[in-house]
């Protein structure tokens, strides 16, 4: 079974802004302006530059303190995990849950996910296309979501400001894991999707007929 | 411009078909015009090529209309105000932004500024200034350049992950003092819904259309 062709076999471009279709050699898009690309420029070295600084980031991300509450009975450093668990332990499941998918779940599988991605583009793993781009379509979707952790610090800083008797501060790991949200977003935007079914296509042209 | 078929997809352009490319799979197709309410759909991967979303434009006015004076409810009003003994504190995203300069982290704070106050008002604003006047037919100056900038801050919009953040420190601090909940939580609830239903109402491909119609009918009358 042979698919339709892509519109990149017929030196044709879709804009990646507005999404007119148009020869690759007027370089601009007639429409909008945009340069126009067959594929995301250098597309899978950018995702894994960026999922590598992501990496990187992340570790600096858990380990340092996230927040510190400073009170009466001395300062106690906060750190993602440490949140977590100690929100299990006062039974308060659902915050613990939803900062643990947040803050540690989401981060980890989206790096995953685009991990896959970029071996399965580069034919290294084989995966059926159509999946590869749901797992493309639910990493774009879910990314934002990591941020939450970010904004909780921001409002709990502002909110516990009661002197010696309790005081909240952020530490270096907030900005560390904005970081690696705004890294792996980066890295989701530059991959490009249809490298997965430029693979495909060469996969169903170099099987032998049968 | 009226349409000339009302039922009908957005006023194309060509009168052959016109050609599009799944932005997943680069299979290049015909676009049918569809019926209102109806998706178009790549026959290769099956992911949704477009909607005719009908009154695209309308809706994207009156929702970002909304949303605008939503925030800036949201950002006169403090979405929470907590007392312990004599003092309390308020939260307005600004004073988030205070504190946290002061507390020697000025890059989280602009973060939470970009992602909270710059980012969703491009957006709306943005689709405000493109999407009413294009109903009659009138593009502003500098339309396509900003419809191009709302594209590019729709991720970076983050106030639905903001009210989530909201509801995470209240279910944390429900404990250990008096919360109160102010006006700007539920102008910005408000602001979350209208936000998302702009954008989910408006009809990229009807919004790009008609600004090139705009603009071949301005070059064709000088």
């Amino acid at each position: 079974m042979s698919l339709p062709p892509p519109a990149a076999s017929q030196e044709l471009a879709s804009c990646h802004v507005c999404q007119k279709v148009s020869p690759i050699r007027l370089e601009n898009c007639p429409r909008c302006g945009a340069h126009l690309h067959l594929r995301k420029p250098q597309s899978l070295e950018r995702t894994w530059a960026l999922l590598l600084s992501a990496c990187a980031l992340y570790v600096p991300a858990n380990l340092m303190p996230i927040m510190t509450v400073s009170g009466l009975g001395g300062g106690e450093a906060n750190t993602i995990l440490s949140g977590v668990v100690a929100f299990w332990q006062m039974k308060a499941y659902p915050v613990a849950i939803v900062i643990f998918t947040a803050s540690v779940l989401i981060p980890i599988l989206k790096v995953a996910a685009l991990v896959w991605l970029c071996l399965a583009a580069s034919g290294r793993v084989w995966a059926s296309p159509r999946a590869l781009s749901r797992v493309y379509y639910i990493t774009e979707l879910l990314g934002r979501w990591s941020m939450v952790d970010v904004f909780v610090v921001a409002i709990l800083v502002c909110l516990v400001r009661f002197g010696t008797l309790m005081t909240i501060t952020p530490g270096p790991a907030a900005l560390c894991f904005s970081g690696v949200v705004i890294l792996t977003m980066f890295a989701a935007m530059s991959f490009d999707p249809r490298l997965i079914w430029d693979r495909h296509r060469a996969d169903l042209a170099d099987a032998p007929p049968p | 411009m009226k349409r000339h078929h009302p039922w009908l997809s957005w006023p194309q352009l060509r009168e052959g078909p016109m050609q599009l490319a799944c932005h997943l799979c680069d299979t290049l197709q015909a676009a049918p015009r569809l019926r209102e309410g109806d998706g178009a759909y790549c026959c290769v991967c099956g992911e949704r090529l477009y909607r005719n979303r009908p009154h695209s434009l309308a809706h994207a006015t009156g929702f970002s209309a909304a949303a605008l004076i939503f925030m800036v409810l949201a950002h006169t009003f403090p979405f929470l105000t907590m007392t312990s003994g004599s003092i309390s504190t308020r939260l307005t995203l600004m004073e988030a932004a205070h504190v946290l300069i002061r507390d020697n982290d000025p890059l989280v704070a602009a973060g939470v500024v970009f992602f909270t106050m710059v980012a969703p008002f491009i957006l709306v604003a943005g689709m405000l200034y493109v999407a009413a006047p294009l109903r009659h037919g009138v593009a502003l100056p500098g339309a396509m350049r900003v419809t191009r900038w709302l594209q590019w801050m729709e991720p970076w919009s983050m106030l639905e992950v903001f009210l989530l953040g909201l509801i995470v420190s209240l279910l944390k601090l429900g404990k250990m003092a008096e919360v109160e909940f102010g006006l700007g939580l539920w102008a910005l609830g408000g602001l979350v819904l209208c936000t998302a239903a702009a954008l989910g109402g408006i009809d990229k491909m009807e919004l790009w259309d008609r600004l090139e119609i705009t603009r071949k009918g301005e070059a064709n009358q000088t």
